[in-house]
């Protein structure tokens, strides 16, 4: 199939970035959508052209370091599917299709479609993890854990970092990703120890960092890769508020 | 413990506070609602409502009201408008193409609706509460007094409401300012339980399913007034 791509290309963090129009031709539909831009890349790169930037690691929708936003929606038109498995075979030849980055202030541009998600890590460096000693692999099954709790904790551990939802929020709001991971570690009994300070300072830190308050579009979990429910950011504003009025530190 | 200043500025601190407030307003329009329908009672019983209200624990009861909603009305739109424009600051650059799947006109014009039902409300306390638009209606002014069954001289509030209705300017602003709180409402009520955190998987469609209800059932039901003037229902 041949495609029309309206691609945001920007030099630099502080450049003025634009769209700008490639089209391919030859696009097999078993393609991934990172491998039909790879086939665009060799071609710009056979022109003397510079690349488009974009993240990938794993590419089997795992690791949470690719994104982009597909035609409005970030990782593209297929739920529950990362960019890098998202494949060919869900657009149509004579397609016209933009590619623009993950836009919120909290995630600044770096190049094309690179963002820098800085702001994730240091959320998660506010309380994103359990300070007692757990001990080597086989320990772990000497704290039994009910099968509702570890679902509901499996649920939340589900979210890779991507960044969809704050890309899919009109308030650029991190609840989603944050709400996972206090309510992963909330829901095991290693985690209660900092519950509360946890709520806390990873909450604050989201606003630090400059994401929106959430107004309950619900965008975020139609957007996100993992289908994290809103359900956790409910929890996440009740232990907020609880941390407010009951919380010890 | 934080400071509570950081506590209070926080954004989720803040959803709290325009959930908890709008929550009291909403109960506040069914009362009001459920008030203003006795208009289809006659004449006799509105007026008898209007009088008891201000007259109910020695009339201190009315201004512990208005003093309420009016603490409850300056903090939801305090917080609306700082969220409002944190949230608009959190994208400094747009995208150039868009494709909503969950969110809807109502939910993302949140801040205009609520902006101008303000705009409404400050003009429908002239004109009903303070007589300072279209005075020629006002209840409080002389000729337009009413003498209940236990022989008590109230104003016509009755009157006032069927006067009002009667010229189509009135009643065309107050349709469409019922429709834009319906807008507003059938987004509002179920983000505010979410914000409280009283929603699971269980009861959110439930909660979902509340916020249209609620906010066709009180656009509805306040438009039934000028609708039933209209159409002489009530004289
Ligand atoms: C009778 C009047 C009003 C009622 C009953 C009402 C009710 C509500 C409720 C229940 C919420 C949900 C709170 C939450 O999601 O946490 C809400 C949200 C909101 N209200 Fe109002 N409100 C009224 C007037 C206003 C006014 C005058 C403004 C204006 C500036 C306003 C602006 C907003 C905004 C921006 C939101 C946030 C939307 C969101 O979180 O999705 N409202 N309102
Ligand atoms: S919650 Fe979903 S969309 Fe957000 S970072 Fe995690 S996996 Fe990505
Ligand atoms: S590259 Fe790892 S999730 Fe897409």
């Amino acid at each position: 199939m041949n495609l029309r791509l309206h691609i945001w290309r920007q030099a630099g963090p502080d450049a003025t970035g634009m769209l700008k129009t490639y089209d391919v031709a030859n696009v097999s539909e078993h393609m991934s959508f990172l491998e039909m831009l790879d086939v665009l890349n060799e071609d710009l790169i056979g022109k003397g052209e510079i690349p488009i930037a974009f993240d990938h690691d794993c590419r089997e929708g795992i690791c949470g370091t690719c994104g982009m936003v597909i035609n409005g929606r970030p990782h593209g038109p297929v739920a529950k599917t990362t960019v890098c498995q998202l494949h060919m075979r869900t657009f149509k030849d004579g397609d016209e299709i933009y590619i623009e980055p993950w836009r919120a202030r909290a995630f600044p541009v770096m190049r094309d479609l690179i963002v820098d998600r800085g702001s994730f890590d240091r959320i998660m460096q506010t309380g994103g993890f359990i300070s007692v000693n757990t001990g080597n692999a086989q320990d772990g099954n000497t704290l039994p854990i009910s099968k509702i709790n570890a679902d509901h904790a499996m649920d939340a551990a589900a979210c890779i970092g991507c960044g969809a939802c704050v890309a899919a929020c009109p308030n650029s709001s991190a609840m989603l990703f944050t709400a996972a991971k206090v309510g992963h570690l909330g829901a095991l009994p290693q985690g209660q120890t900092e519950r509360s300070t946890r709520a806390m300072n990873m909450v604050l830190q989201m606003d630090v960092e400059g994401f929106g308050a959430c107004t309950n579009h619900l965008e975020c979990e139609a957007a996100c890769p993992k289908g994290i429910s809103v359900e956790f950011i409910a929890q996440m504003n009740r232990d907020y508020v609880a941390s407010v009025f009951g919380g010890r530190d | 413990m934080r400071a509570f200043g950081d506590v209070w500025r926080s954004n989720i601190f803040q959803k709290w506070v325009m959930a908890l407030t709008g929550l009291m307003l909403v109960l506040f329009l069914i009362a009001h609602l459920t008030g203003n329908l006795l208009i289809f009672m006659g004449a006799e019983h509105m007026n008898e409502y209007g009088h008891s209200l201000r007259e109910l624990l020695h009339g201190s009861a009315i201004w512990l009201a208005r003093g309420g909603l009016l603490v409850a009305f300056v903090l939801h739109v305090w917080s609306a408008i700082l969220l409002t424009r944190r949230n608009r600051a959190a994208r400094p650059q747009k995208y150039v193409k868009t494709d909503w799947r969950t969110s809807t006109m109502a939910s993302r014009s949140m801040a205009l609706s609520g902006l101008l039902i303000l705009v409404y409300v400050l003009y429908h306390l002239a004109h009903f509460t303070l007589g300072t638009v279209h005075s020629q209606y006002y209840a409080g002014q002389t000729g337009w007094e009413y003498t209940l069954a236990n022989g008590t001289v109230v104003p016509d509030v009755y009157r006032m409401v069927i006067a009002s209705f009667q010229e189509p300017l009135i009643t065309t602003l107050y349709v469409l300012s019922m429709v834009l709180l319906g807008l507003h409402l059938n987004h509002a009520v179920a983000s505010a339980f979410q914000t409280l955190g009283v929603t699971n998987r269980r009861i959110s469609p439930l909660v979902r399913f509340l916020g249209p209800v609620l906010g066709i059932g009180v656009a509805l039901g306040f438009c039934s007034l000028p609708l039933a003037v209209i159409a002489g229902l009530v004289h």
